[in-house]
This record gives structure tokens, C-alpha cells and sequence, in this order.
């Protein structure tokens, strides 16, 4: 399969990704450099889950919010929009390929945490898929801020809103042991999914069991990448 | 026979290329944008949108390239509804925007590859026609280079080369010479020639006077959102019997007030070095006009007397010239 000339609008963004040699090496450098000290440390297991947790949930929201609406005040993503492509599909590529990249930067120091702290396959496998739902949630985020603005630094103020109760409801440093209401929402938010699988690798025990990992994100996910994608007419038009 | 006849029928009932109606869109932000326009562009036509910056040109591509919905009206492409089917009828449209922008670290071969296959062209005959095209543009030599190297120009030609891959029917080309070197201003103008000849109806947003003049089959003048008159270039500007222009250069910049009270002057326009007169054809009107350029101090180092142009019938239409708004 040829990336580059591109022929698919996430092909475009894979052939950006690695063409930026430096770029590349310092999104590789950075998860690697915050996780694996945290890995290798002796600090409480639950802290060393939120920290890997609060790194995925920042590399997704920012990377989507921020290159879109670059490319949206750039006025690229706009003539993009008017060729016949779907714009729903566009922005489906959008989200996929950004989850993706930003899952491929943080493998290799999941890997690491994985080799750091042995636990069952279907524990890693868990946390795995449980950290890539908390990119696809987190790149939904920042897909849906750039409906609402053209500004980089907008995005990272909006997020901050967005995604601060949600850790919070998540429990990875406050509200741990929610109850009420607060335990009812934090079924809905798979960051706190993400948290109980990393808390498990770290060797705590979780209420949770892996299956609930697997399907509870992966449905919460694939109500988000729909309502994302509906709101394509309005994010791929000019901003006037 | 039957064939025959039933070609002829299907030829004579084609939809026409381009076809807007009652085309309304204001700005909220501003309260500018297009009124009540309507069209008509028939295959194979050129036709120009001429007006002042702020005009409505560019709103009006906006809304025939589908970018943004009017407030009111319709618009057809080859008989495609292109509020309805936008999709479709943007796999039909050639479109080059005023300000082209491409991705700055992808070549601009990838550029030009990727949205040919975004708009459903097969790898073979995307990567034919490119090949032509960067030959044709002389943007061969540098098709490996990242965009970001690129000149203003060298991306004005880049955005032509995208909207011309996919072989569309209807091209909308917003001020497409503008920044190009006068070689490629010639070989687009050949290039439009070629595709109008084959039957592709463009449509050009310009205010160049003199390259509407030579291309355009058909000009419309939009003026604050308004067409304000329509017809070829020829019907136009006969229309102007009895206005000549006046283009003095001058050594040094002056205050034209007294060229304006000159009896018979309609429109003073600075140009650079150059003072554009437009004023009555009347017997010892030259004359006058130079007195008023010596009076207000200025040194005339050369006069040309012009026939009128579509710049002339714009001032005479609306009391306004095409460069100097905005």
C-alpha cells in the first residue's frame, strides 16, 4: 500500500506524520520521557495510572482541535471539502488517523510499562484498548471544540473545560470512589474505563473485570465517532 | 435516422452549464455579500464576473463552488440542483479560490495527486493528466519540492493544475492570473481557450481589465452585490461612444483636484506613476486635462490617449473604478 502521493485523506495525514523527521522524533521522545520514570518509580499505583491516563487524554484532544483548525484557518480543509468526498467521511479520517498516530506515539511506553509491571495478557490487552478508546474520546473532543472555533489557543482553553470534570468523574486523582450520580456518570466516560485497566496493571484491584473494558468504551466510542461525524457540514464550512 | 434525431434532441434539451437564480447571501458580520443575482452560462462559454474588491465576486463562487448556502435562490450546474446534490455537482466543477493554499510539507505533486483522487479519478489517469499539466504549467522541474518552497505564483499554478485534473465541467476560477508571471498568464489564457473550445464553461472572477476583455465571451459588472449590467465585451464597450481615458505618468505624485473640475472629467484614478483620466470625448478635452495636471503641479513625462475599456463602462455604470475600493 502506497502513503505518499497520498490518494485518502488519511493517507495525507500519515504522510505528514512521518514526513516531519524532528517533529516526529520529539512525539515519539515526549510519552516515552513523562511514563516510563513514572513506570519505573515507586510511586502509588493509582498516581502512576492517572499520569499515563492524563497523557493520553491531553496527546488526543490537542492533536485533532489543534491541526484542525490550523488547517481550517488555513482555508485547506475547506477546498478539501469541496471536492465530492463525504464530508462525514472526511472527518471520520480525521478522527481515526489522529487516534491512530497518537496511539502508535504512545505504544512503545505502554510496552515499557507492560515489561516494567507483568500482569495477565488480558490485562494488557484491556489497558490497550482501553487507552486507545480514551484517544478516540479524546480526539472527539477536540473535533467537536473545532466546531465552535477557529483558534489553536481556543482549543486548549475549551478543552481545559471540557475535560477537567471528566477526569474528575473519572476518579483519577479525586473522587475516587464516587457515589450517587458521580458513580452514574463515570460509567459514561471511558477514561475511567482506561484508569481502572492501568490501575490493574500497576497491581491494584479494580471493581472492574476485563470484558467490561472491551465493550462499554467501544460502545460509549462509537456513539461519539457518530455524533462527531454528523456534525461534519458544519465544521468543513468556511468560517465566515 | 432516429439516432440522429435523438442526439440532436438530447443536444438541443442539454441543460445549460451554469444557471443561478435570485442568488442571495449577506454577511451577518458585515451586512455585504450578493443580491438578487441570476445567471446563465452556456457549454463551451467564458464568462466574467468583473467588480471592484468587495463587489460580491468572490461570494458568488463561494456559493456556485456549493462552500456556503444563500440566504435565498437556486443554482444548477449541467441541470444538477446545487443546494440538493452538492456532492454531485461538485464532482462536476473545476475551482481555484482567490487565496490557494496547499499542504506546505507534502510536495506539490502529492498535492495535486491527492485531490485528483478525492474527486474520483483513477491512479492511471491521475497520474496522466498531472504529468501533462506540470509540463504544460513548467512546474515539472519542481514537482518533488515541498510546497513551502514554492512561489506565490508556482501555488497559483499548483491550485490551477488541481482544478483542472479531474477534467471538470464547469471551471470557477476566482482572479486566476493574479501573481502569475506573464508567460504563465499566456499559457493559462491558451489552456482556457483549449478547454472552452471542448466545451467546458468557465467562469473567471477578475477585475483585469484587459484579460476579461480578451477571454471573456460574455462579462456580467457587479457592483455592492448587485449585477449592474451584462453583455459581451464588444456590445459593452460600444455602448461608451464619446468617453475617451486619459493616462498621464508623472514624475511625481500630485493632488488631482483640479484634473477632476476639469469640465467633461467623470473619474480620476491614480495607477503607480500613472494618472488614469476618464472623461467625455469633447474637442480640446486633452488639452484641459493636461492644463489641470500643470496647474496641480505635476510633470508629465508621458500621455496616452486609450480607447475605452470595460473599465470604462464600469465608471460609467456606476461612478466607480475597479481598483480603487477597498
Amino acid at each position: 500500500m502506497r502513503i505518499n502521493p497520498p490518494d485518502a485523506y488519511w493517507k495525507k495525514d500519515v504522510a505528514l506524520f512521518f514526513g516531519r523527521r524532528f517533529a516526529l522524533l520529539i512525539k515519539m521522545i515526549y510519552p516515552m520521557a513523562i511514563i516510563v520514570p513514572v513506570a519505573a518509580s515507586g510511586i502509588p499505583a493509582e498516581y502512576a495510572a492517572a499520569v499515563i491516563g492524563i497523557v493520553a487524554v491531553m496527546a488526543g484532544t490537542f492533536g485533532a482541535g489543534e491541526s484542525l483548525t490550523i488547517d481550517l484557518n488555513d482555508g485547506i480543509l475547506v477546498r478539501v471539502a469541496l471536492t465530492p468526498t463525504s464530508p462525514r467521511r472526511i472527518v471520520f479520517e480525521v478522527l481515526a488517523v489522529n487516534a491512530v498516530l497518537d496511539f502508535v506515539q504512545l505504544l512503545p511506553a505502554l510496552v515499557i510499562v507492560y515489561v516494567l509491571h507483568p500482569v495477565s495478557m488480558m490485562w494488557v490487552l484491556a489497558a490497550t484498548f482501553a487507552v486507545f478508546a480514551t484517544l478516540v474520546t479524546a480526539n472527539a473532543i477536540g473535533i467537536f471544540i473545532a466546531n465552535f472555533t477557529s483558534s489553536p489557543a481556543d482549543v486548549l482553553l475549551y478543552a481545559t473545560a471540557i475535560l477537567f470534570p471528566l477526569i474528575y468523574i473519572s476518579g483519577f486523582f479525586r473522587n475516587r470512589h464516587p457515589e450517587g450520580i458521580l458513580a452514574f456518570l463515570r460509567n459514561f466516560v471511558p477514561f475511567a474505563y482506561m484508569n481502572d485497566a492501568l490501575k490493574a496493571v500497576f497491581g491494584l484491584a479494580v471493581k472492574a473485570v476485563p470484558v467490561e473494558i472491551f465493550v462499554y468504551p467501544a460502545v460509549i466510542c462509537s456513539v461519539l465517532v457518530f455524533a462527531v461525524c454528523m456534525t461534519a457540514p458544519r465544521l468543513l464550512s468556511p468560517r465566515l | 435516422m432516429r439516432d440522429v434525431s435523438r442526439i440532436w434532441k438530447a443536444f438541443v434539451e442539454r441543460p445549460v452549464a451554469l444557471e443561478a437564480r435570485g442568488i442571495t447571501l449577506r454577511y451577518r458580520s458585515s451586512g455585504r455579500g450578493v443580491e438578487g443575482l441570476s445567471l446563465s452560462v452556456g457549454w463551451g462559454e467564458v464568462f466574467g464576473l468583473v467588480g471592484p474588491n468587495g463587489s460580491g465576486k468572490s461570494t458568488l463562487l463561494r456559493v456556485l463552488s456549493t462552500a456556503v448556502e444563500p440566504d435565498s435562490g437556486t443554482f444548477r450546474v449541467g441541470g444538477t440542483d446545487g443546494l440538493r446534490e452538492k456532492r454531485k455537482v461538485r464532482a462536476r466543477l473545476g475551482l481555484m479560490v482567490d487565496r490557494p493554499t496547499h499542504y506546505g510539507d507534502l510536495s506539490g505533486w502529492a498535492n495535486a495527486y491527492f485531490f485528483a483522487r478525492l474527486y474520483g479519478v483513477n491512479e492511471a489517469k491521475a497520474e496522466g493528466a498531472l504529468s501533462e499539466l506540470f509540463e504544460y504549467f513548467d512546474l515539472a522541474a519542481y514537482r518533488d519540492d515541498r510546497v513551502k518552497t514554492y512561489s506565490y505564483g508556482m501555488g497559483k499554478k499548483l491550485a490551477l493544475i488541481e482544478a483542472l485534473a479531474h477534467g471538470p465541467d464547469v471551471l470557477l476560477l476566482d482572479e486566476p492570473s493574479l501573481g502569475l508571471d506573464y508567460t504563465s498568464q499566456l499559457a493559462l489564457q491558451r489552456k482556457i481557450r483549449d478547454l472552452s473550445a471542448s466545451g467546458v464553461a468557465v467562469v473567471i472572477a477578475s477585475n483585469q481589465v484587459d484579460e476579461v476583455e480578451s477571454l471573456c465571451d460574455r462579462v456580467a459588472f457587479l457592483h455592492e452585490g448587485r449585477l449592474v449590467e451584462e453583455g459581451t465585451p464588444e456590445e459593452l464597450i460600444s455602448s461608451l461612444q464619446g468617453v475617451r481615458r486619459i493616462v498621464a505618468t508623472l514624475r511625481n505624485p500630485v493632488e488631482y483636484g483640479s484634473v477632476e473640475s476639469v469640465a467633461g472629467v467623470d473619474q480620476v484614478v491614480p495607477e503607480g506613476q500613472d494618472l488614469v483620466v476618464h472623461c467625455e470625448d469633447r474637442p480640446g478635452i486633452v488639452a484641459d486635462v493636461v492644463g489641470g495636471i500643470v496647474r496641480a503641479g505635476g510633470d508629465i513625462t508621458d500621455l496616452a490617449v486609450r480607447r475605452p475599456s470595460l473599465e470604462d463602462v464600469f465608471v460609467k455604470l456606476t461612478g466607480e473604478t475597479l481598483r480603487d475600493e477597498d
